[in-house]
């Protein structure tokens, strides 16, 4: 039975709130990557170990808390990390329990069920899956904002508690603090100010024209958003980490040129994101109904994880029944708990409906594809739904206890609340259906895969990759654990920005350690570079182009090599910045330092004319400085071209991530399954040499290892049986860094 | 009885000077480079210590 509201005892109950919070905290635990993972997680986690600025807008806060982080004594630095984002959503949870709480207040007498209730709606939302999956991982900055989130939340329902008490204004001020403090974490730390606006006009409209409140708050806001200034002060240290070069300063930092026009330009290029220069909103890039489809795709996973896809009808069914839920605990919420739910409405309609148009993306990675032809994400956005999917939780929590108490009541005459209290069962289908694709407890495969294409390149080496999982992890893997710091690593997709290149002359050239190398580069003298990687003056590569018009193929002549760069095999149809200046460091280097470029590009090498230069080792592909020929070392295998068979062989055998890939025994992430496929081509390749050189025996054994990282990461068909399919390329160029770039032909 | 919201109590002011304060050391040390107090300081600073002083009366 419901009592009057005037009877209910309202008071939260924070420490069976702590305690779900611990439970949630002790699940990520269990479940948490040891280390880095794909994607941006090395990129943040080498920002926050140097105090760095990663990729715009250079979240501040973020960079802050995960220095702050790195420096527990408790696992390694990436771990560390990684538990950040596992204390922010485990927070998150405990918030998310007293706001439940604070809703089934209004309907339910008996104490011990809202508390199950509010349980339910922690573990839930922490269990959803990707809440789960980026909460053992610090790929992205989003459990941070969640975290604010769910604080903002609980304040503004303690405000709407009471909007006249002592500490309203106080509580409103420190809201409009949060949200500018938020802001510095991610710019979603805004998509809580609507709600946060609803709940005041609807609950007390007045407090709108209380100036000096609104000044105070406003005040607030921008003493939030001061963590900015952390920006041009770090980036004028110039860190090993410093995306956007949000600074005027060149050299060392000092008053003027920190307060200059240039820092100002910078900086604000910089929490703008103008290097990303997204398209208006009305120029929608999918249809708004396939963008809504890609955030119920998501929505599916969230319930059953399925990430081979041998589960549908059953994903779907949880997910129509969660949708149900949803719908029923919202509508609870309205009835029962008005004042709190002009809060939380408008924040699941922000940070569902209002988001998916704002982010205004292209198809989903994973979605429809049976779709050629159209534009697709490079991976999938499931993250950037995160605040709803738990948010949502949170009402299929409600809506769950809505049903046990229809269910309870019937159960008898009074209402059989412990009987019928199996039925919450439910609410644990997500902790057990998403366990195994959610956890990253043991995943070593990232960290291993950035050692092995760094040892795949000769000391002093240059390595030129393509995008995010080929670049990424190596800085993680320089930076954070000092492995091959002597590589010297360009990723195209950066080197079309101003400030990329000119940190690429800066960089020291660090030692090669050998005791700590490779074998097989052991015995060798490998001279120290006295030349700094380019002998373009800053100015010189400050005045490269975006691109220059080329209509006929043109000669690139450097000692023995002389490649013809035929505009029509380059991707845009005419070399780019980063085309330019990658000519220029082979040119620059041919002969002094090896050149490289990573295999995870595909066809970068022979789109530059360099084909008949390229010789496979291990990982990567070096330049050789003349025309190569086959010989007792060196084999042309069909389709693979040269391969440096004994060093491939000796790297083979050194590897750590095919390993690390059959351990896992599985790739939940579908976009950068060409990182193990790269292996198991490796390994093929290796094995076709083999027999060529009549090795039988040995062939066998690498197409056994090959096949065997293939079958763990689910993608053996492409390999075996009569038509093997091309694997997919391996860099995952997550987004368009450059500006100017000319159209696509 | 409930005291007038422009007046502010000693710990109240004690709070915002402890804020201020750490947040200028965190930022005094970034400035020199540090990669250690400018974050434990920035952070303490921001995230305790000003909500704190916001909601101190």
């Amino acid at each position: 039975m419901t009592a009057p509201n005037s009877t209910r005892d309202l008071r939260p109950s924070y420490r069976a709130a702590g305690l779900t919070a611990l439970v949630v905290l002790a699940l990520y635990v269990v479940t948490l990557a040891p280390t880095t993972a794909m994607w941006d997680a090395s990129e943040y986690i080498t920002a926050a170990y140097t105090l760095g600025i990663p990729h715009p807008p250079g979240n501040p806060l973020f960079v802050l808390l995960g220095r702050v982080a790195s420096l527990l004594p408790v696992g390694g630095v990436a771990y560390r990390v990684n538990l950040l984002a596992a204390v922010c959503s485990a927070l998150a949870a405990g918030i998310w329990f007293l706001v439940a709480e604070r809703v089934l207040a209004q309907w339910i007498a008996v104490a011990w069920v809202r508390r199950a209730g509010s349980v339910l709606a922690a573990v839930l939302s922490a269990t959803a899956f990707t809440v789960w999956n980026q909460s053992v991982v610090n790929e992205k900055v989003y459990t941070v904002s969640l975290a604010f989130f769910a604080v903002v939340s609980w304040l503004t329902v303690l405000w709407c508690d009471d909007p006249d008490g002592r500490r309203a204004d106080r509580i409103l001020v420190l809201i409009a603090y949060l949200i500018g403090l938020g802001y510095t974490n991610h710019p979603a730390g805004f998509l809580v100010g609507p709600a946060v606006a609803t709940a005041v006009i609807v609950r007390r409209p007045r407090t709108m024209l209380r100036w000096r409140l609104i000044a105070s708050a406003l005040l607030a806001l921008a003493l939030g958003l001061t963590p900015f200034a952390f920006e041009p002060i770090r980036a004028a240290h110039h860190p090993a980490l410093n995306e956007g070069e949000p600074t005027g300063c060149s050299d060392r930092i000092a008053v003027a040129c920190t307060f200059s026009d240039k820092t100002v330009h910078r900086l604000m290029a910089n929490v703008n994101r103008d290097q990303y220069g997204k398209p208006n909103l009305s120029e929608r890039q999918a249809p708004f109904s396939a963008q809504l489809g890609m955030w119920w795709l998501y929505f599916e996973w969230q319930w059953l994880r399925d990430p081979h896809g041998t589960q549908g009808p059953l994903q779907t069914a949880l997910a129509v029944l969660f949708l149900g839920l949803g719908i029923a605990g919202g509508v609870m919420h309205w009835r029962r708990d008005r004042a709190s739910f002009w809060f939380f409405g408008p924040l699941v309609f922000t940070v569902t409906f209002a988001l998916v148009y704002y982010m205004n993306f292209k198809y989903g990675a994973s979605q429809a594809p049976e779709l050629s032809g159209v534009e697709r994400e490079v991976r999938d956005r499931d993250y950037f739904y995160l605040w709803s999917y738990s948010a949502w939780s949170v009402w299929a929590a409600l809506g769950l206890v809505a049903v046990w108490r229809v269910v309870a009541e019937r159960a008898g005459r009074a209402p059989r609340w412990m009987a019928t209290a199996p039925i919450l069962a439910f609410g644990l289908l997500p902790l057990i259906g998403n366990w195994r694709a959610a956890s990253r407890a043991g995943e070593w495969a990232t960290r291993e895969w950035a050692r092995d294409i760094l040892n795949s390149v000769e000391p002093y080496g240059i390595l030129i990759t393509g995008g995010d999982n080929d670049t990424f992890p190596l800085w993680y893997a320089q930076e954070v654990e000092g492995v091959r710091r002597d590589v010297t690593v360009a990723v195209t997709s950066l080197l079309n920005t101003d400030w990329y290149a000119r940190g690429l002359l800066r960089r020291p050239i660090h030692r090669y350690d050998e005791t700590a190398g490779p074998a097989v580069y052991r015995g060798r003298a490998w001279p120290l570079p006295t030349r700094p990687i380019m002998s373009l003056s800053t100015a010189q590569l400050d005045a490269i182009p975006d691109y220059v018009e080329l209509r006929e193929p043109q000669l690139f002549e450097q000692g023995g090599i002389r490649a013809v760069i035929d505009p029509r095999h380059l991707e845009f149809g005419v070399p780019l910045r980063a085309d330019i200046i990658v000519l220029q460091m082979l040119k620059d280097n041919l002969g002094v330092r090896p050149f490289y470029i990573s295999r995870t590009t595909a066809s970068y090498l022979q789109s530059l004319g360099l084909g008949p230069y390229a010789l496979v080792q291990g990982l990567a592909t070096k330049v050789s400085p003349a025309a190569l020929t086959a010989g007792r070392d060196t084999v042309q295998v069909p389709g693979a071209g040269f391969l440096d068979v004994p060093r491939t062989s000796a790297l083979w055998r050194g590897f750590g991530a095919p390993a690390a890939i059959i351990r896992r025994g599985d790739w939940i992430d579908r976009p950068s399954v060409g990182i193990p496929a790269l292996y198991t081509s490796t390994a093929l390749v290796l094995a076709q040499a083999a027999e060529m050189q009549g090795h039988a025996a040995e062939a066998e054994k690498l197409r056994t290892q090959g096949i065997e990282v293939a079958e763990a990461a689910h993608i053996a068909d492409w390999f075996l049986g009569p038509e093997p399919s091309t694997p997919p390329p391996a860099t995952g160029n997550d987004a368009p860094r450059g500006t100017a770039l000319p159209a696509k032909p | 009885m409930q005291r007038s919201p422009h007046v502010t109590s000693a710990r109240a002011r004690t709070v915002r000077a402890a804020a201020a304060l750490l947040v200028a050391i965190g930022y005094v040390d970034l400035v020199r480079g540090g990669l250690v107090v400018a974050p434990l300081a920035l952070v303490a600073g921001y995230v305790i210590l000003v909500p704190a002083a916001l909601l101190a009366d």
